[in-house]
């Protein structure tokens, strides 16, 4: 029997477009763990992250995606590594969203340009800034979209349902088509 | 013919380097990169452009630009084309529409014969008795319907959408449209200019060469400044809190792209309008208004005419005069409608004017007649923004009244003045606009979470210090002594309009609708104020006493297609998809789940399960992990049974209702953990009952520690089902999988094919001895693979959705949905044991126990009720299988008792089956039902003694 290895829910195979504006990274086999915390545990003073913000720690992503639910992201060692060292007293829950999750990055200046055509949110600057964390319905489809710029560059991790992970990626492609985009699975 | 291209003209928009050919009317024609298809079709020397929609008049160009009414074509498969607007490609075939046998000779202007019985309201009038010839009369009168032909094989193009969120809208690209945007991004504003033309500048292109040199350095200004500059757009509606819908009609990839915009100011630039004058003859070719000459001539290069009559009242028919003379055309005479000059007619023939008669009773030869008799203002958007423009008699047009504080207008629709004064007033509104926006700007930022933090109070709405515009004298001049057409899309003279008053229909909304003048493709932009004066004239009072039409959207017709925009359909596939579309699943769409309904042969699909063992991914199924010391309170306040004492590693099943005892959702739930539960619902019910759960909590009890988490798709869900499920599990897990180990309702967390963490559970809904996998998705693929290639030597196949259904069914195990309905109340399942009534409350109970005849309370009025009763059934001739929702009725009268809810053959039991929902009189086992086919025949089916037509006792399920 082979060794089990991840499976990406995007399974159809594209060829990189050399020097188009945006890149379309397939990012879904990333560690993706759920924390909630109520009101009052110590699992939030370690999170210290506002809803709807973000922050870098480590090689770990840290997002405040509801009032009492925080996403941490990123390879799943050091995913582990953060969760382990939260406080989980009182009404505090884990869950691993790894294999539940889809999860792309959508890189370059005119990234915004592209989810305007799939999304009716405001990507502007002033409205979401560099580590804004929302939800938002992207190409019909209920997403976590976080901006997580790279080297000045504006980028975005667009999170959905596994299941929909080949028909969000490729929605996700053409919207970026306008601009040149190249797609990296 | 004459070709009527001039020579090089100062400001002309076409390339001459670039010719393009296309056909006319089925003839060979050249035109140029950048003209329009009409300016090119007229620079060929043609003057018919079109044939009128009810008399099938000749028509030549009026306005030559989008709101040309005459100018309609067919290019190629695409119907109703602006000609005055389009551009001219290469190698289109640019026919007329609506015509026979020819655009020249058309058969069906002998409407014109009887024009005098096609008055307004004919078709009301005439076609409504009697009733039964109306079939007929629609085949007649659909051959006289306008517009080209529809080519239902043409290839569905593409459309696009594009959601933006700009600081400020500009709708009008104009100089006080330009100067607006260029002050607003100035001021630091995100400004988005929409221009419907081709071209930014507005009346400055067709002007002077100062007014073309300011046009190109505002664009240039523009541009600098960072302005979005959309062409060949328009902004179609206006809506509250500014949300915008803006077409853009060229874009690189698409036909026609929607652009839903919402602004925090709009400025309304939109122009003025050049108006029509009515008179006798004033649909004839070579009649035109000045500035369809203008841009004929400045911007196309194309001689309108050769002996021209110019009426004008202001100074655009003024300097049209001296474009013409420039471009070679005689100027026989200048009527002077200031100096009390006035047109009554033109005389010719129907293809072309021959000359023009004066008020004064004299007449001038002449093949074009230019009018030049005011503006209508467009204020379609102001409309929209619940404006209630004034009529102004000294000029001659309407202008806004009160608009809301986030909309601003500049230019011609705000007032008069030199170019320089309308540019200043773009200045400063683009100024205003951009303040107004950033006090809105701060008001969503500091209430969006994820916002960059702003500080301090809100600002105030910046006031209003814009100097105004003032208003130049204008006559009134809407129609002469004579009659003549209003609505030229719509072939109405203003003669119908008094007819139309006469008869009662003298509202200015009224006549609106009974004569549709206003109501064709240029959307009242010619027509309105016409018709308004037209009304008042009958009535005897002022335009302002009449008023006018509200304009709604859109502001200029845009098509379905646009509207429709990019089609978002979004799909789900479990991780086990490849393998299926590989291994010759025959797909079908589960709500949007994309799922294997079998692989070729459902039947033997069936008894491979029944001998040997198969798979099936029901990844779809609902999942949702619970946890917290409260779970199991939420449990019973979800399901109608009992759920406080789950021990860890225990599964039961449950059934859930709404408050009104409807039966909504059902499934499975096992306690992993001390704190950790894992529920499955339906895959149709994933999302409402996570809803259903976190409405309770969040509402009823927030007090309560319990955290969901959906995980659907977390985990690829396989059913490993058939006797031989036992022995192929036993070979891919550590986890020991014998009977008494590993007992019937029992959940296990465990190693499966070398992947950790997966959920087995041993439950069954096919009725065989069954384990439920829930795999990290990730490895789905793993194992589903692990569990073909390890199952090889015990007969393993997979199986679909058929499969599934007619295994349960052979079982009666019943699907939520379809054996019930929204009506459906827990005991009509016969789960009646499922109801405990018992428990201190549950969603539901009240109504369950009125339903069930225990009452509530002290209300002793409550006693038991007829619910259906659902109840397993079996056809007397097994080669008939009654469609599902098939009637039963009660034999001789007909009178409907139930219905078939489930059938399929069983190729196990070789007998017709089904689920049925009947009377409690007729659920007695081995009553004869009638069942009503669709066919009208009738066929007898048989209760069952229990729901489960196959092991009633569960000894296979249990093995």
């Amino acid at each position: 029997m082979t060794s089990p290895t991840f499976q990406s829910p995007v399974t159809n195979g594209y060829s990189p477009t050399p020097g188009a504006e945006l890149t379309l990274t397939d990012q879904s086999n990333q560690g993706k763990m759920i924390v909630r915390a109520g009101a009052g545990t110590g699992a939030r003073g370690a999170l210290a992250q506002p809803f709807a913000s973000s922050r870098v720690a480590g090689s770990v992503l840290i997002a405040g995606t509801r009032p009492d639910e925080w996403m941490i992201l990123g390879p799943s060692d050091a995913v582990s590594s953060v969760v382990s060292s939260i406080p989980d007293a009182g009404h505090v829950s884990f869950v691993d969203w790894t294999h539940g999750r889809a999860m792309f990055r959508l890189t370059g200046n005119v990234a915004s340009s592209a989810l305007e055509k799939v999304c009716g949110l405001d990507w502007s600057d002033a409205m979401m800034p560099n580590g804004a964390v929302t939800s938002a319905s992207v190409a019909k489809v209920t997403c976590d979209v976080i901006r997580n710029d790279e080297d000045d560059t504006p980028s975005y991790l667009i999170l959905c349902d596994r299941s929909f992970g080949q028909y969000m990626f490729d929605a996700l492609l053409d919207a970026g088509e306008e601009f040149t985009i190249s797609a990296v699975v | 013919m004459t070709l009527r291209r001039l020579p090089q003209q100062a400001g002309e928009v076409i390339d001459r380097s670039q010719p393009l050919k296309f056909t006319w009317n089925g003839k060979p024609a050249v035109g140029y990169q950048g003209d329009t298809i009409a300016s090119a079709i007229a620079a060929g020397g043609n003057r018919i452009m079109s044939r009128s929609m009810k008399y099938h008049r000749p028509r030549g160009l009026l306005t030559a630009d989008f709101w040309d009414p005459n100018a309609f074509v067919q290019v190629d498969d695409e119907p109703n084309v602006r000609s005055g607007h389009r551009q001219l490609t290469d190698g289109i075939d640019v026919s007329p529409q609506n015509v026979w046998p020819s655009l020249d000779y058309d058969i069906k202007a002998a409407n014109q014969l009887v024009g005098r019985f096609l008055s307004p309201g004919f078709y009301y009038k005439t076609f409504i008795h009697p009733q039964k010839l109306w079939p007929a009369y629609e085949k007649v009168l659909a051959q006289f319907a306008p517009g080209g032909t529809v080519d239902y094989e043409s290839e569905m193009a593409y459309f696009d959408k594009r959601y933006t969120h700009p600081d400020v809208v500009v709708a009008g690209g104009g100089p006080a449209g330009m100067a607006a945007a260029i002050a607003a991004a100035e001021a630091g504003a995100s400004v988005l200019l929409v221009e419907h033309e081709h071209y930014l500048g507005g009346h400055l292109r067709y002007g002077t060469e100062e007014d073309r040199a300011l046009a190109n350095g505002l664009e240039v200004a523009a541009r600098a400044a960072g302005v979005e500059i959309l062409l060949d757009s328009t902004v179609t509606g206006r809506y509250e809190d500014n949300w915008l819908g803006i077409v853009q009609r060229s874009h690189p990839l698409a036909s026609e792209r929607l652009i839903k915009a919402r602004a925090k100011t709009l400025i309304v630039a939109a122009g003025l309008i050049e108006r029509p004058y009515v008179f006798e003859g004033n649909d004839r070719p070579g009649v035109m208004l000045a500035s369809a000459a203008r841009r004929l001539i400045n911007m196309y290069a194309v001689q309108p005419g050769e002996r021209a009559v110019v009426f004008t009242a202001n100074e655009s028919g003024d300097q049209t005069v001296a474009d013409l003379e420039r471009a070679g055309v005689t100027v026989a005479k200048v009527v002077d409608a200031r100096a009390g000059g006035n047109i009554v007619s033109t005389e010719g023939s129907q293809k072309a004017i021959e000359s023009v008669t004066m008020a004064d009773g004299t007449s001038v030869d002449a093949d074009l007649l230019i009018t030049a008799v005011g503006w209508t203002a467009p204020t379609s958007l102001l409309n929209m923004s619940g404006d209630r423009p004034i009529y102004d008699p000294s000029a001659a047009r309407f202008f806004p009244d009160r608009t809301p504080d986030n909309v601003l207008v500049t230019g011609g629709l705000a007032g008069d003045g030199t170019v320089d004064q309308l540019v200043e007033h773009g200045r400063e509104t683009g100024t205003l606009a951009a303040a107004r926006a950033a006090a809105v700007a701060h008001r969503l930022q500091a209430s969006t979470a994820r916002a960059t933090p702003v500080d301090g109070a809100e600002p105030a709405m910046a006031a209003d210090t814009r100097n105004p515009l003032g208003r130049d004298a204008h006559p009134e001049l809407y129609r002469s002594t004579t009659h003549g057409i209003v609505d030229y899309s719509e072939d109405v003279g203003s003669k119908d309009l008094v007819s139309a008053t006469k008869e009662g229909y003298d509202s200015v909304e009224l006549l609106k609708r009974y004569t549709t003048a206003t109501m064709g493709p240029a959307q009242g932009k010619l027509e309105t104020v016409n018709t308004v004066a037209v009304l008042a004239e009958a009535r005897g009072e002022t335009i302002a006493e009449v008023g006018t039409t509200i304009w709604r959207p859109p502001y200029a017709p845009l098509t379905l297609g646009a509207l429709a925009g990019r089609i978002f359909e979004p799909e789900r596939v479990s991780s086990v998809h490849s393998w299926h579309v590989a291994n010759g699943a025959k797909p079908i769409l589960a709500g949007q789940w994309i799922r294997p309904e079998h692989y070729g042969n459902p039947e033997a699909e069936v008894m491979n399960v029944r001998e040997n063992v198969g798979i099936i991914d029901v990844s779809p199924l609902g999942k949702l992990d619970l946890q917290g010391a409260d779970v199991p309170k939420l449990l019973n306040l979800l399901y109608t049974n009992k759920w406080s004492k789950l021990d860890v590693g225990a599964v039961r099943y449950g059934i859930m209702c709404a408050e009104d005892g409807v039966v909504m959702d059902d499934g499975v739930t096992g306690r992993l953990g001390e704190n950790r539960w894992l529920m499955t619902t339906t895959s149709s019910g994933a999302g409402s009952v996570w809803e259903w759960a976190e409405n309770w909590l969040q509402t009823a009890h927030p007090d309560w520690d319990v955290h969901i988490t959906p995980v659907t798709t977390s985990y690829t869900s396989i059913n490993i089902a058939g006797p031989k499920s036992r022995e192929l599990l036993s070979r891919l897990t550590d986890v020991p999988v014998d009977a008494d180990s590993f007992e019937y309702m029992r959940v296990r967390t465990g190693t499966v094919a070398g992947v950790a963490d997966c959920v087995m559970w041993r439950i069954g809904f096919t009725g065989e001895l069954s384990f439920e996998l829930h795999v990290p998705a990730g490895y789905g693929l793993h194992v589903w693979e692990a569990l073909m290639a390890e199952g090889a030597d015990l007969g393993i196949k997979p199986f679909g959705l058929e499969a599934q259904r007619v295994l349960r069914l052979e079982k009666g195990h019943f699907i939520v949905g379809q054996d019930t309905d929204g009506l459906t109340k827990a005991p009509t399942t016969g789960l009646q044991p499922l109801i405990k009534l018992d428990k201190d409350d549950f969603a539901g109970k009240p109504e369950l126990a009125w339903a069930m005849g225990q009452g509530v309370g002290d209300d002793e009025s409550s006693s038991a009720i007829d619910l259906p009763v659902l109840v397993s059934v079996q056809m007397t001739d097994s080669s008939i299988v009654p469609p599902e929702a098939s009637q039963i009725v009660r034999p001789k009268t007909n009178e409907i008792l139930g219905r078939i809810t489930s059938s399929r053959y069983s190729p196990t039991l070789k007998a017709s089956i089904g689920l049925a929902q009947v009377p409690p009189a007729y659920a007695a086992s081995g009553t004869q039902l009638t069942v009503l086919l669709t066919s009208g025949e009738r066929t007898t089916a048989t209760v069952q003694a229990h729901h489960a037509h196959f092991d009633p006792d569960g000894l296979r399920l249990r093995a």
